[in-house]
């Protein structure tokens, strides 16, 4: 599996001799500090997900049609996921050699990249139809695959970036 | 207070949570989770009430996110005891455990009053600066709870 990312290894070294990397690295309340932030932005930010994932399954937030949950929500899921992408970008600057040896960094990775592909397929293929299945209760099979996978994956990001914490497999 | 905690800390119960190499990282997994669906529910009312655009009415959007905040809270707290029982002397010398378990209980407090009088209202019995007012502050209160959570773990 890692020698699938020998090519980036050289990169993540290069990033891992900057000083100012090897500053917030060694910085007592830096680190922790993005940390703490990127929790907070991944709450926001999955949390709002997770609502219209539930009302994309239809078994949460029945009351909204989709496409007022969709508008309303939106704005703010970006907010969050560019507090998340900012203050996670950050903590792999400081120490990217510990992330390059972390399995589950990179299933996170993985996951965070099937996301997204599902997120863009659900808004340029499945939404165009919106207006046709937007009240009911029950939506269209493509509607709850994406919101089925969208679940699935969001939470393994989660799953799998908390589990960065446990180097079990170094 | 501090005997009761050692006595927390010693129950066999804790001793293997400690001592598992799996069941702490589980249960911190779980909590994380249970905070994503937690937080969701709050934000998706707090920035209606905030926002206040013309949509849907605050008091539907309330109703549909009420199952996901006391399954979610319910969660939180199921993954929360362990953590809490298995790191008792831990937390009880932790200044932010402390503060998140104050603040915790006045988010909870407003929350299932205030809170919910306002978001279940009919629409236009609450003026809009309240309403904003009342979303700011739900904001705010469960922020307040989660960013020391993060800390307990980080400055021991």
């Amino acid at each position: 599996m890692l020698e699938l990312l020998m090519p980036l290894r050289s990169l993540f070294e290069w990033l891992d001799a900057f000083p100012s990397s090897i500053a917030i690295r060694e910085s007592q309340y830096v680190y922790p500090g993005l940390l703490t932030s990127h929790v907070v932005a991944l709450c926001w930010f999955g949390g709002l997900i997770l609502m219209m994932d539930l009302r994309l399954l239809g078994v949460g937030n029945m009351q909204t049609p989709f496409s007022q949950l969709q508008r309303r929500l939106f704005p703010y899921q970006m907010v969050g996921m560019i507090f998340s992408a900012i203050t996670g970008l950050a903590l792999v600057y400081a120490q990217p050699m510990r992330f390059y040896v972390n399995i589950f960094f990179w299933v996170k990775m993985v996951m965070m990249a099937l996301a997204g592909l599902n997120a863009l397929a659900f808004h340029y293929l499945t939404y165009n139809s919106v207006s046709r299945w937007d009240r009911d209760p029950i939506l269209p099979p493509a509607a709850r695959l994406a919101g089925a996978l969208g679940l699935a994956l969001w939470v393994g990001v989660v799953v799998s970036g908390r589990l960065i914490a446990y180097n079990w497999f170094q | 207070m501090l005997s009761y905690f050692e006595w927390l800390n010693n129950l066999p119960v804790s001793t293997a949570i400690r001592e598992s190499v799996w069941m702490s990282p589980l249960v911190n997994v779980a909590h994380l989770a249970a905070l994503v669906m937690f937080i969701g529910a709050v934000l998706i009312v707090d920035l209606k009430l905030v926002g206040n655009d013309e949509d849907t009415p605050v008091d539907a959007i309330a109703r549909g996110a009420e199952p996901w905040l006391l399954v979610g809270f319910f969660l939180l707290f199921l993954t929360g005891v362990p953590q809490l029982i298995s790191n008792a002397l831990r937390e009880y010398y932790s200044i932010f455990f402390w503060f998140k378990m104050v603040v915790m209980v006045v988010a909870l407090i407003f929350t299932f009053t205030i809170r919910r009088r306002v978001t279940l209202a009919p629409e236009g019995q609450f003026s809009a600066g309240a309403r904003k007012l009342v979303g700011a502050l739900s904001i705010l209160l469960w922020g307040s709870v989660a960013i020391p959570a993060r800390l307990i773990g980080l400055f021991t």
